[in-house]
């Protein structure tokens, strides 16, 4: 993995830490059968603690090079093949 | 129309014998797609052939079909380490998997098909002070809901477990152990095929080479699902299809708190037998893993997810690695054999670590996933409560807790306890 500071650096030094959802939060989010749920409040907190894109295709991860320069990182990877698309830092350039 | 598979008994099988190759017939029949079935299920896994099991046999459900995109059992429950077990903290886990394995006690008998259920014991280790108090609370929790689990000290261990006793010497050493003696071992491919042969002698339709592609709905109900095959008319649609559940919520339009991770497990070659149980350890500085000798010697390994979304199938290194020498850690005996297999199946890791079993969006479509790495051991619970959902239409009390709803409401069932990821940070 290419690490925007440290260079190509092997897997084992990056941790993944979740995939980021493209939907707004709270759209499209349906909770099931369960009953007496408020569909405002939980619907916006469960999209944005608990949603996760799963897609075999295309997947924007929050990834930490936690042994390494320990920077936050944004990585567009394809889950089906494991090639990386593109990495960047974790909110912009700073 | 093919002969369906016949009734085995010991008779049976010494009149087979004697009759040679003419007594056996295939496992499953009734590989044309009807037009339209009472219910759709989707995935020839475990988890999709014992509901359909269960609804035609518990429900009188006869028009039911399993359609399954590549072959039956050519998934997660071909490639897992077979281990059965229901020594979870939390009451809703450990209720729930215990009938499971109070299920597979039973199941060779009911399906009348050799699983080959081993109850060898699951070993928990303690690799130091303060792992076992913690196995202790867990088996306290278990004791009280009135399944087996039994807290063992080092000597005692050693006497359980011959191959622990230490003829090198260890970096940890081996504190104790919880043990739940009826957990152990089951044949995962013969749980398929048992499933799909006592599903099919009771009119289940078992599909094969049927990729579900959409799905048609009119209001709140969906009618029939598109398939490669046609579209076949449904009066209810299961999804259990662990391991792509993405795909299927991309199908609904409904976002869920699932991502798809690869979990890895590894044979060695075989070697006489030295363990008669399930061993499970965290050793310092490595993520659990967890071994097993097969029938035919090999010692079957596994470890955590690889930790990080991937439909590839293959392993990483760095995983694989880190299961072998946790592994030597514990048994330094292990340590010249070779591997001999390795592979990886594709996890449902949801955000708490349970499953969902719910009805989603529509008033007949139900969802079966989420089981991360536990999906196995929990085939036989899983579709007899599932069936029930579907035919009565509320959820058993069984898996009530499992429904998707708990996340929003802040009901989670966090079995490791480190929040909202399938990995510890």
């Amino acid at each position: 993995m290419a690490c925007p500071f440290c260079g190509l650096r092997p897997l084992e030094e990056f941790l993944f830490r979740k995939t980021v959802p493209n939907v707004g939060a709270g759209s499209g989010v349906h909770l099931g059968a369960g009953a007496g749920v408020d569909a405002g409040d939980s619907a916006s907190a469960y999209a944005q603690v608990y949603l996760r894109v799963d897609s075999a295709e295309h997947s924007v991860e929050e990834w930490q090079h936690v042994a390494g320069c320990r920077a936050w990182l944004l990585i567009d990877r394809n889950p089906s093949t494991g090639v990386v698309r593109s990495v960047a830092l974790l909110g912009g350039a700073q | 129309m093919k002969r369906a598979s016949r009734h085995y008994s010991a008779l049976s099988l010494l009149r087979a014998r004697l009759s040679g190759a003419g007594f056996w017939r295939p496992l499953w029949t009734g590989n044309r797609l009807e037009q339209a079935y009472d219910v759709v299920v989707v995935g020839a896994g475990g988890h999709g052939l014992a509901t359909a099991y269960h609804l035609a046999k518990d429900h009188g459900i006869k028009r039911v079909a399993v359609l399954e995109k590549r072959l039956v059992g050519y998934g997660n429950v071909g490639r897992n380490t077979t281990i059965v077990r229901s020594n979870y903290l939390l009451p809703e886990n450990h209720y729930f998997y215990e009938d499971a394995l109070r299920r597979y006690e039973g199941l060779g008998r009911e399906l009348n098909y050799n699983i080959m259920y081993s109850p060898r014991g699951v070993v928990d280790l303690a690799l130091s002070d303060d792992d076992f108090p913690v196995l202790a609370r867990r088996g306290n929790a278990l004791r009280l809901a009135g399944i087996d689990a039994e807290l063992m000290d080092r000597a005692a261990l050693e006497k359980f477990v011959p191959a622990l006793a230490p003829r090198r010497r260890r970096r940890f050493p081996i504190v104790g152990a919880l043990v739940q003696h009826r957990g152990g071992t089951v044949r995962h491919d013969a749980v398929a095929w048992g499933y799909a042969r006592a599903a099919s002698a009771l009119g289940v339709d078992i599909i094969e080479d049927c990729e579900v592609t959409g799905l048609h709905t009119t209001g709140n109900s969906a009618t029939a699902v598109q398939t490669s095959q046609g579209e076949v008319q449904a009066g209810a649609v299961v999804f259990a299809t662990a391991g792509h559940t993405g795909l299927v919520g991309k199908m609904l339009g409904v976002p869920l708190p699932i991502e798809t991770h690869l979990l890895q497990a590894m044979v060695t070659e075989p070697v006489k037998p030295l363990l008669d149980t399930v061993l499970v350890y965290v050793a310092p500085g490595h993520a659990e893993s967890y071994i097993s000798q097969s029938d035919r010697g090999g010692m079957v390994l596994g470890g955590h997810i690889d930790g990080f979304p991937s439909y590839t199938r293959e392993g990483a290194w760095h995983r694989l690695e880190d299961v072998v020498r946790a592994t030597v850690e514990v048994l330094p005996q292990l340590g010249q054999l070779r591997l001999l297999r390795h592979w990886a199946g594709t996890n449902d890791m949801t955000m708490d670590g349970s499953p969902i079993i719910d009805r989603v969006k529509y008033d007949n479509v139900f969802l079966n996933a989420g089981w991360c790495y536990g999906g196995f051991k929990a085939i036989p619970a899983s579709g007899a409560a599932c069936a029930s959902f579907v035919a009565k239409g509320t959820p058993p009390d069984l898996i009530r807790a499992y429904c998707l709803s708990r996340f929003a409401t802040g009901h989670l069932l966090d079995e490791p306890g480190y929040g909202p990821y399938p990995v510890k940070l």
